[in-house]
């Protein structure tokens, strides 16, 4: 059956790389003759800020540039705090792909709130859908820095759920970025199907 | 096809529409709209001016030279430009002239809950309202139309949505640019030159005072009348039960939420068309106003006489600072699902980026409690309760002022201290030091010199060693200019050499007379400085004392280690290895 289109939002904190994220996505949706509409929110500072990319593709045009709560097919969230945000946006059957990944919030820090008592990767596993963690830690490179590209190793991750065609993701990815971080995105991006793989199987 | 977000969308616009000048002032989240003008069309002459009504007065004198113009700011920057635009309201008007504003819907990025509107009501001024990236650049040409054809400045106004949401506009990859020119009026006056004459000369027909007359009532009336007709308008009669008056992205959320609704699209939201609102009203049961920011439209259509429920069911600010389709459903939609966010996540509070200089002077100020005004910069983060740096804190520029008001009140015993940005500095803060020397009161102020507008982006200012227009020969030196206006005591600092920053402040605010301390470091995220080694906590030195955590910085974490205790952690990926933790920790626990 022809995907009509999903409802996605894509979460982290300030230089991530989310919207290189989103835009790697979009051209490959481009590509392939949907709609699409991409909101960004952005919080105040450079960085640290909760990041958020409503991102919608479908065969009919696109509506509201927010993603109401209850219609989110695909949440990738790059920092599990931020996952928690949008749990309760998913569709019952939407899946949730969530790096370990935690930045702590200044507020925690300097003892104004304090953090939740559970382990916030127990709360995103009972969410009541499929999850897919992805532990950064378990995950470092001697060929890159998965601190700073986790967004391609999401990319690739998210495209062999998808069953897209990698080399189509991987010439995007090429014709993206600047030319001296291709070779580590592509590692990177290997990187992703290997865990992909490994999760799936 | 083109993706573009509503940023980029206006900047097309203003190349399709032939515009030969653009001003303003950078502010989130309308800074783009100037940087893809001066990047994509080099046609067009841009200029980051000092501030927003600087940047205004350039749009209207090119406007009036017979050239399509527009300046770019965001709501708060017209706060500082609204003489401007009052100068501007109901004046002669040659070539278009177009104000571009950002409104902050939502409070995404951090802005007080302003509404733009409310200029176009009290200057009787039109405002036009894309909902997408399509409408962003269709309606910026229209704008200029429509200023050219009433003789009125226009706003296009648009939101932290429409300026980051991405979607696809229409652009013909052919069109060549022709710039625009229209020479009507040999005068252009503020209509106080106008409305005398008007008032007071009604049936002279002398050609001395005629020229001079402006009908702008006349135009406006035109235009309100006009508006029915206009396509950015759209009446979408359906069903009976609902009718909605909408404009901007909530018209999408209501689309969505409510399909069978009938619903009165307004691209112009003042001034509003009264034929197709009364039209709309006699379809429907219920007539509900959908609006982002202030009940303004609600108070405009509740004026012809027309009920109409707005903030009654959507309470406004702090209810609610956006629409979002999610509200649209709990309210009008009969048992919606209740969806409720994870209980306890922890708030994030704006951060200081690792290696900032602004961390540097505020750790100084705490450490000597010296009382101190922020101002508005990314300092500013520093009034927060993680930092508690900061006593007083208002507007952009403000700083210097507010310290010297204090410390006339208070006979100047206290010796209240300034921080300034370089950017607040330059923008209105220069008045605030020339203020204080001439009304003879001393005071200390500290200028961060970090080379950019930090919080923007890193847009250049009038000491940046770059710019649209930069030539090394008209670079202000900050020091050379607190010379000229009189300041008696300057010193320039490294922000990084901890020892002579201290005492530079400490001298500074010891004096009797006004100095100033300028605190150099280039913005590390703008300008991307070299990494040193990052630093680390040593556990087994640690007291958890929170010292370095109440630095501020964002590379300091207090963390829940394996075996669940908590530790103070350095994020080797943030730390830039500036060393400002170690200078603080009483315990040498903090190494490179």
């Amino acid at each position: 059956m022809q995907d009509t289109g999903k409802n996605i939002i894509i979460a982290g904190v300030g230089g991530q790389g989310i919207l290189l994220f989103s835009n790697l996505l979009s051209k490959y949706y481009m590509k392939l003759g949907y709609e699409l509409k991409i909101s960004d929110v952005i919080g105040l500072g450079q960085r640290g800020g909760g990041v958020e990319s409503h991102f919608r593709y479908s065969t009919k045009p696109v509506l509201s540039p927010f993603i109401k709560a209850g219609d989110v097919d695909y949440l990738l969230s790059f920092e599990q705090t931020e996952t928690l945000r949008y749990l309760h946006c998913m569709k019952e059957d939407g899946i949730v792909f969530s790096s370990t990944f935690e930045l702590s919030t200044s507020s925690v820090n300097t003892r104004l709130e304090k953090d939740m008592p559970e382990s916030k990767t127990e709360i995103i596993k009972r969410s009541g859908n499929k999850t897919f963690i992805i532990d950064p830690d378990e995950n470092k490179s001697s060929d890159f820095d998965i601190s700073k590209m986790m967004n391609i190793v999401m990319l690739a991750i998210y495209s062999e759920f998808r069953g897209y065609p990698h080399e189509e993701m991987i010439q995007i990815v090429k014709e993206s970025v600047p030319e001296k971080f291709v070779v580590g995105n592509l590692k990177a991006y290997e990187k992703g199907i290997s865990i992909a793989r490994a999760k799936l199987a | 096809m083109k993706m573009m977000n509503g940023n980029e969308a206006v900047a097309r616009g203003a190349f399709e529409a032939g515009v030969k000048v653009a001003s303003g002032f950078p502010g989130t989240p309308s800074t783009e709209v100037m940087d893809y003008t001066k990047h994509r069309y080099s046609d067009i002459y841009c200029e980051w001016s000092t501030n927003e009504k600087v940047g205004l007065e350039v749009a209207i004198g090119a406007s009036f030279a017979g050239y399509r113009s527009f300046a770019v700011m965001k709501t708060v920057g017209l706060h500082v430009a609204a003489d401007a635009l009052g100068g501007a309201a109901g004046s002669q008007i040659n070539g278009g002239l177009v104000l571009v504003v950002g409104d902050d819907v939502g409070r995404i990025a951090g802005d007080d809950y302003n509404d733009v509107r409310h200029y176009g009501n009290m200057f009787n001024i039109p405002v036009l309202e894309p909902a997408d990236s399509q409408e962003a650049k269709d309606m910026m040409i229209k704008a200029f139309e429509i200023s050219e054809e009433y003789t009125t400045p226009v706003i296009l106004k648009i939101t932290s949505v429409i300026c980051k949401t991405t979607s696809a506009v229409a652009i013909d990859e052919n069109y060549t640019y022709q710039v625009k020119c229209r020479n009507k009026y040999k005068i252009s006056f503020s209509k106080v030159i106008m409305t005398t004459m008007m008032m007071n000369a009604k049936g002279s027909e002398h050609p001395k005072l005629t020229k001079c007359f402006n009908d702008f009532p006349a135009h406006m009336k035109r235009l309100a009348a006009d508006c029915n007709e206009f396509d950015i308008n759209k009446l979408e009669l359906n069903g009976k039960k609902i009718g909605v008056v909408t404009a901007g992205t909530p018209y999408f959320y209501t689309k969505e939420v409510l399909p069978d609704a009938s619903i009165l699209k307004v691209g112009m939201v003042m001034p509003l068309p009264e034929k197709l609102i009364r039209e709309l009203a006699e379809h429907v049961d219920q007539l509900y106003v959908i609006e982002d920011g202030h009940d303004l439209m609600e108070k405009n259509i509740k004026d012809l006489g027309v009920s109409v429920i707005g903030k009654a069911l959507f309470p406004k600010f702090p209810e609610m600072t956006r629409f979002t389709p999610d509200i649209i459903e709990e309210k009008l939609i009969p048992n919606a699902p209740k969806r409720e966010v994870v209980d306890g996540i922890p708030f994030r509070l704006p951060v200081t980026c690792a290696g900032c200089s602004h961390l540097f002077i505020s750790e100084i100020l705490r450490k000597h409690k010296i009382k101190t005004a922020a101002d508005v910069t990314c300092g500013l983060i520093g009034c927060f309760p993680h930092m508690e740096t900061y006593s007083l804190q208002k507007c952009m520029g403000s700083s210097i002022a507010l310290a010297h008001g204090y410390n006339v009140a208070t006979d100047h015993k206290e010796n209240f201290v300034a921080m300034i940005g370089d950017g607040g500095f330059w923008a209105t803060g220069i008045n605030g030091l020339m203020n204080l020397i001439f009304n003879d009161s001393q005071s200390t102020t500290i200028i961060v010199d970090n080379s950019c507008l930090a919080m923007t982006g890193g847009q250049h200012i009038a000491s940046s060693d770059f710019g649209f227009n930069y030539k090394p020969e008209n670079k202000l030196e900050i020091a050379k200019v607190c010379e000229a206006i009189g300041v008696k005591d300057i010193v320039t600092v490294d922000a990084y050499e901890f020892e002579e920053l201290e005492k530079a402040i400490l001298n500074a605010v010891n004096s009797n007379t006004n100095s100033v301390v300028i605190v150099q470091k280039p913005c590390v995220t703008r300008f991307k400085l070299p990494k040193s080694d990052a630093y680390s906590i040593n556990q087994d030195l640690c007291t958890q004392c929170r010292k370095c955590i109440n630095i501020g910085c964002l590379a300091i974490e207090s963390k829940k280690g394996k075996d669940g205790k908590v530790e103070i952690v350095i994020n080797e990926d943030l730390c830039v290895g500036c060393g400002l933790c170690s200078t603080a920790c009483k315990f040498e626990a903090i190494k490179s």
